[in-house]
């Protein structure tokens, strides 16, 4: 399902949350949306959603505005951190509701991983602690197959096999049944290799939207003695410096050519690459950083 | 894509569990009778009145209840990929399936439990209660109590098809209401709501006094102006009564932000 957004904003009263969002996911592709707390991550996805309406600008999926239309509402599930201390269904009831109404659900599929994540079916879900429900959700969100499935953190309560086992029945999954996943995080080094693209938002705005591997190879540290660094570095966009005596570091976003390697090898520097953490960091926390210095 | 109209399933799934309550409901309520009987068997108390009688007085509050529950399931439905159109399409036809099932399976209950438990009812008149009452209080508190308490009613013996579809009416506007005002709450803050209940007071003791006087039933006098009004006209103002809630929910739940 091809997404397309154009100059979506959202306003809550004077708040600006969204401003000037435009991009548009042509392929079946796990997407990355990174983001720090209060970047608008949520809302964005809620929009997607048609959870809620935009303030201005348009979403189409297929050529269809998404908004109440039955035949793309029922191909988009979105899940986030539900709170169910007041479900007192169990997981099998539960899961039969969710069948009834999403048309490629596999309950098969459901059931072996409710029970890889030791799920009890019987059990409310109420009485499930916060990672258990998490990884309900992760269940239904791979078992329900819709065309484009977001998940807003829901991992987050999980404990790390339970992660693991979800990003490898994600791929496994995905290599299977392609389809389009979005999923923020905060959990960026953990899951970065699960990522096709990386969209990244910033104070309701996109700053950028790449594929993953063209966009880490856009962040260097250069290390070596402070002069030559400087030097080096020039006038490249720098995001952070660390110095530790007449020791240098400085992450550069921007490319180097073959010759400015070769340049900065006999001069005895070393260029290494940045990972997307990194260049999460430093892309979205420099400023701040700067600002209460 | 194929194409999938979802609210026929939102109508029966809601319809289904409603019933489940409802039958909840019965249960208590049968509890409620048998001891009733059983005192006066036992212990000569009050007099009972008939289970069909005691669940008229009291599922319009059941009613009102369930409605206001019924936003519950919008962002259920939402979540599941269903339209908010779709959501309200089913939740209305369970709504008036439940207002129809209830009063007819409380009659045949009641017809079940006067065939085997063979004492005397008391055939209360629920009507005149109404006249009682005015002439003492005689003020807007006093209406607006009663109006919530007392439904228009009309006696199973006399005519039991207008009974029964008067007693849907009841449970159907105060399934209404209480959906209405929910709907309030969850799209507005705290003071539209509270002017969301106001408004349904109204609307309430509007519609019964209209459907009083098509009825040729007492009115609080406050309304007597209106009694002369020609049938034609009071079941034209009834049917406006019962949609403009109607609308109202679907004006407040057409394009509302899904709570998280």
């Amino acid at each position: 399902m091809n997404v397309k957004v154009e100059n979506l904003g959202l306003h809550y009263g004077r708040d600006e949350a969204l401003k000037n969002i435009t991009f548009e996911l042509t392929e079946k592709k796990i997407y990355g949306l990174l983001g720090r707390n209060g970047a608008g991550k949520t809302s964005f996805l809620s929009i997607l959603a048609s959870f809620r309406e935009a303030t201005s600008g348009s979403i189409t999926m297929d050529g269809e505005v998404p908004f109440e239309n039955a035949n793309i509402m029922q191909q988009v599930l979105f899940l986030y951190n539900k709170d169910y201390k007041d479900e007192s269904d169990n997981v099998k009831s539960l899961l039969e509701d969710v069948q009834r109404y999403r048309p490629n659900f596999d309950i098969d599929y459901a059931e072996h991983l409710i029970k890889r994540f030791k799920l009890d079916k019987k059990k409310p879900l109420k009485k499930f602690s916060k990672g258990m429900q998490s990884a309900f959700n992760v269940a239904v969100g791979l078992a329900t197959r819709a065309e484009i499935t977001i998940f807003d953190e829901v991992y987050l309560g999980m404990d790390a096999p339970s992660r693991d086992i979800f990003y490898k029945e994600l791929l496994q999954d995905q290599a299977d049944h392609p389809r389009v996943f979005i999923l923020s995080t905060h959990l960026v080094s953990e899951m970065d290799y699960l990522f096709d693209e990386v969209i990244l938002l910033h104070k309701g705005e996109i700053l950028l939207h790449e594929d993953v591997d063209s966009f880490t190879t856009k962040g260097a540290k250069v290390t070596g003695s402070k002069d030559l660094v400087d030097e080096f570095v020039g006038s490249k966009k720098q995001l952070n410096t660390e110095q530790l005596g007449d020791t240098k570091a400085i992450f550069i976003y921007g490319e180097f050519s073959q010759e400015e390697r070769k340049a900065a090898s006999h001069a005895g520097l070393e260029i290494s690459n940045l990972s997307l953490q990194d260049l999460f960091i430093h892309l979205t926390g420099e400023e701040e950083e700067y600002e209460t210095k | 894509m194929k194409q999938n109209n979802h609210f026929p399933k939102v109508a029966l799934d809601m319809y289904m569990m409603q019933l489940a309550w409802t039958l909840g409901f019965f249960g208590i309520m049968l509890i409620i009778h048998f001891w009733r009987i059983g005192r006066l068997t036992f212990f000569q108390g009050d007099e009972v009145d008939t289970f069909y009688n005691s669940v008229f007085t009291t599922a319009n509050i059941f009613m009102l209840v369930i409605g206001i529950i019924c936003i519950h399931f919008l962002p259920h439905y939402v979540e599941n990929g269903v339209t908010r159109k779709d959501y309200f399409k089913g939740a209305l036809l369970a709504s008036i399936g439940l207002s129809i099932s209830l009063p007819v399976l409380a009659f045949i209950i009641s017809s079940i439990i006067k065939a085997i438990v063979n004492i005397n009812y008391r055939e209360a008149d629920i009507n005149s209660v109404i006249q009682e009452i005015d002439g003492d209080i005689g003020d807007i508190i006093g209406d607006i109590v009663q109006a919530i308490i007392l439904s228009p009613h009309v006696d199973l013996s006399s005519n039991w098809l207008l009974a029964l579809g008067v007693f849907s009416l009841n449970l159907f506007m105060y399934y209404l209401l209480g959906w209405l005002i929910s709907a309030s709450f969850y799209k507005y803050d705290f003071i539209i709501g509270i002017v969301s209940i106001v408004a349904s007071i109204l609307i309430l003791m509007f519609g019964d006094t209209m459907i009083r006087i098509a009825l040729d039933l007492p009115i609080f006098d406050r309304f007597s102006a209106l009694a002369s009004l020609p049938t034609s006209i009071t079941l034209f103002v009834i049917l406006l009564v019962i949609l403009l809630p109607v609308w109202i929910i679907r004006q407040l739940t057409k394009r509302v932000t899904i709570k998280m």
